[in-house]
């Protein structure tokens, strides 16, 4: 894999060149850079390794946490909605929203430990700081909505080996199935593998910088028929709309925050989306800054209305040439439509949803990114390649995960411990 | 605890989206705006660009809705494949793209065929339409979503 560093040396940023991050989805925008609670960083999804008939979507949120972040250790923020959103039939509006709300529970505030004694299960008294959620599933069609999992646990935070003598133990306790699906909330470490120093004028040079952080992560496990059209998995060799579902997650705030000089703050109001994401990079390196914001309030069926111009000639190539001399080609005549094909596969409508062929006979090893992500996938090398597009693989010289994934739920790794 | 505010907001914000049950007043007969002399995608793009300098979104709204605009984009196959589905690009592709929208056409009875006709098999042509704003949203929070209703194809065959 070519690395860019080699290249960087000796060249100079124009004057007012900008230089965007190549971090999936982490603090992309000014507005979500100050929320930090409901900041989606990546979604992936992926045929489950066990069983063909499954389909994973893990949802990753609050980026960039440091194990040993007490004592009010990371977790889901209990007055948003945390929501995966399910495309079926290619038109890039939602069908079906699972919904993840969150909340917290104390058992002792006359003490700031988050546990007070070893903890060795989700029940343990030493346990003081918990969090639960319900699962709900929503037919955006019909409106029905169906709770799937109520007061399930999430998994504690990995505070160390004092704390969590056996951490991992406690927390696939959180593995909670219910009507045939499967969910996961809590921290994990970071899947997604970069090198950060590309914010300091591109300066990468392979520094696994994601490596020993954690991240919150939401995993669901579902059968395909519930999430396909119809309710009836595709057939082999089925190639219409309805043979790729189109997935993205999302963050919503309610609208109305009273902060009061003698009492916690109030919450008023509709639920506004504040963060969404389907492919990785999209809002990172394809939507200037002014309009960062915007996008994550705006829904993916508005795409190519809102920011199709973006997609078409996207600043990526130009500032690989500027910066890196990467021989990047011109923007072609018609735009950059091979772009506009790989968000629009089998004829869906282009729109930032991550799209997964789902007819039978479909496999985890024929999930890789553009078709559904793996948690292993080198998106950011694959995206760059695919930007660039000068004929040769570019890169960031980071291709793997420090830590390797599992093959069963929640498959992302055991975060990492704040004191190991 | 003094709840009194959130109290009031709540009220205000329920009688804000309460129906109704009267009978709705006659909608009052809007008198179609005054055409523009600068009206090309370029003049919409630098009164965009003001209002966000200026926040003069509201100023800018009532200067465009409505207006009857007759434009050169480009249409990419690929974004405009129906009647129903279609996107054009305001600016040439080739110039850094300074604004991200590309309007959405719906077209006049027959008009869509008129479009297949002048851009042939090509994947990419450009074309002259005119059509009335129908839809313009444009804010400080949302993105610009341009729709142009009762579009007509001006130019018969495409330049490119």
């Amino acid at each position: 894999m070519k690395k860019l560093v080699p290249t960087i040396a000796g060249l100079t940023i124009a004057a007012g060149a900008s230089i965007t991050v190549m971090a999936s989805s982490h603090r992309e925008a000014p507005a979500i850079a100050e929320d930090q609670f409901v900041d989606n960083t990546d979604v992936y999804s992926f045929i489950s390794p066990t069983n063909p008939d499954r389909l994973v979507i893990v949802a990753d949120y609050v980026p960039l946490l440091l194990p040993q972040s007490g004592p009010n250790f990371y977790r889901f923020s209990d007055e948003a909605r945390y929501e995966v959103h399910i495309d079926n039939d290619g038109d890039a509006k939602e069908d079906i929203t699972y919904r993840w709300t969150f909340e917290n529970h104390l058992k002792n505030d006359k003490t700031f430990l988050y546990n007070t004694g070893a903890v060795d299960s989700l029940d343990s008294p030493n346990l003081n700081v918990t969090q639960t959620y319900n699962l709900d599933r929503i037919n955006e069609n019909t409106g029905k909505k169906t709770r799937i999992l109520s007061n399930a646990p999430v998994a504690p935070w990995n505070v160390g080996k004092r704390s969590f003598p056996n951490y991992e133990t406690v927390a696939l306790q959180a593995v909670k199935s219910a009507s045939g699906v499967t969910s996961f909330a809590g921290p994990r470490d970071e899947p997604f593998f970069v090198d950060l120093h590309v914010f300091d004028l591109l300066g990468v040079g392979g520094a696994p910088t994601t490596d020993g952080v954690n991240v919150m992560s939401i995993v669901l496990e579902v059968p395909i028929a519930d999430i396909a059209k119809g309710g009836i998995q595709p057939s082999s060799g089925d190639t219409s709309k309805s043979s790729v579902v189109g997935i993205y997650a999302s963050a919503l705030r309610p609208q109305i925050r009273i902060l009061r000089r003698h009492h916690d703050e109030d919450d008023f109001g509709n639920m506004i989306q504040v963060s969404r994401l389907g492919w990785p990079l999209i809002n990172e390196v394809i939507i200037p800054l002014g309009d960062k914001d915007k996008y994550n309030r705006s829904a993916p069926k508005d795409d190519v209305s809102n920011f199709g111009a973006y997609i078409l000639d996207p600043e990526v190539p130009k500032l690989l040439n500027l910066v890196l001399g990467a021989g990047c080609p011109a923007t072609p005549m018609g735009g950059r439509t091979d772009i506009v094909g790989l968000l629009s596969p089998n004829g869906t409508a282009a729109a930032d949803l991550l799209r997964i062929n789902i007819t039978k006979g479909q496999t985890n090893a024929q999930s890789h990114f553009p078709n559904g992500r793996a948690l292993a996938d080198d998106v950011t090398d694959t995206l760059l390649t695919v930007a660039c597009n000068n004929g040769g693989p570019i890169g960031d010289g980071v291709n793997a995960n420090d830590k390797p994934f599992t093959t069963t739920m929640p498959y992302l790794a055991s975060p990492a411990s704040g004191n190991p | 605890m003094n709840r009194t505010l959130p109290l009031l907001l709540i009220v205000a914000a329920a009688c804000g989206s309460s129906e109704d049950h009267r009978a709705p007043a006659p909608a009052p007969v809007k008198a179609a705006p005054a055409p523009l002399l600068h009206a090309t995608q370029t003049d919409l793009a630098k009164d965009l660009d003001d209002a966000a300098a200026r926040g003069t979104w509201s100023e800018v709204k009532r200067k465009w809705q409505g207006q009857v605009l007759r434009w050169d984009v480009t249409r990419q196959r690929m974004l405009c494949r129906t009647a129903e589905s279609c996107n054009v690009a305001a600016f040439p592709i080739l110039r850094p793209a300074k604004h991200g929208w590309m309007p959405q056409l719906m077209f006049a009875p027959g008009q869509f065929a008129a479009l297949e006709t002048a851009c042939g098999t090509r994947e990419q042509c450009d074309v002259t339409i005119e059509g009335t704003l129908a839809r313009f949203e444009a804010s400080a929070s949302m993105p610009t979503n341009l729709q142009l209703a009762d579009v007509h194809v001006v130019t018969k065959t495409a330049r490119r």
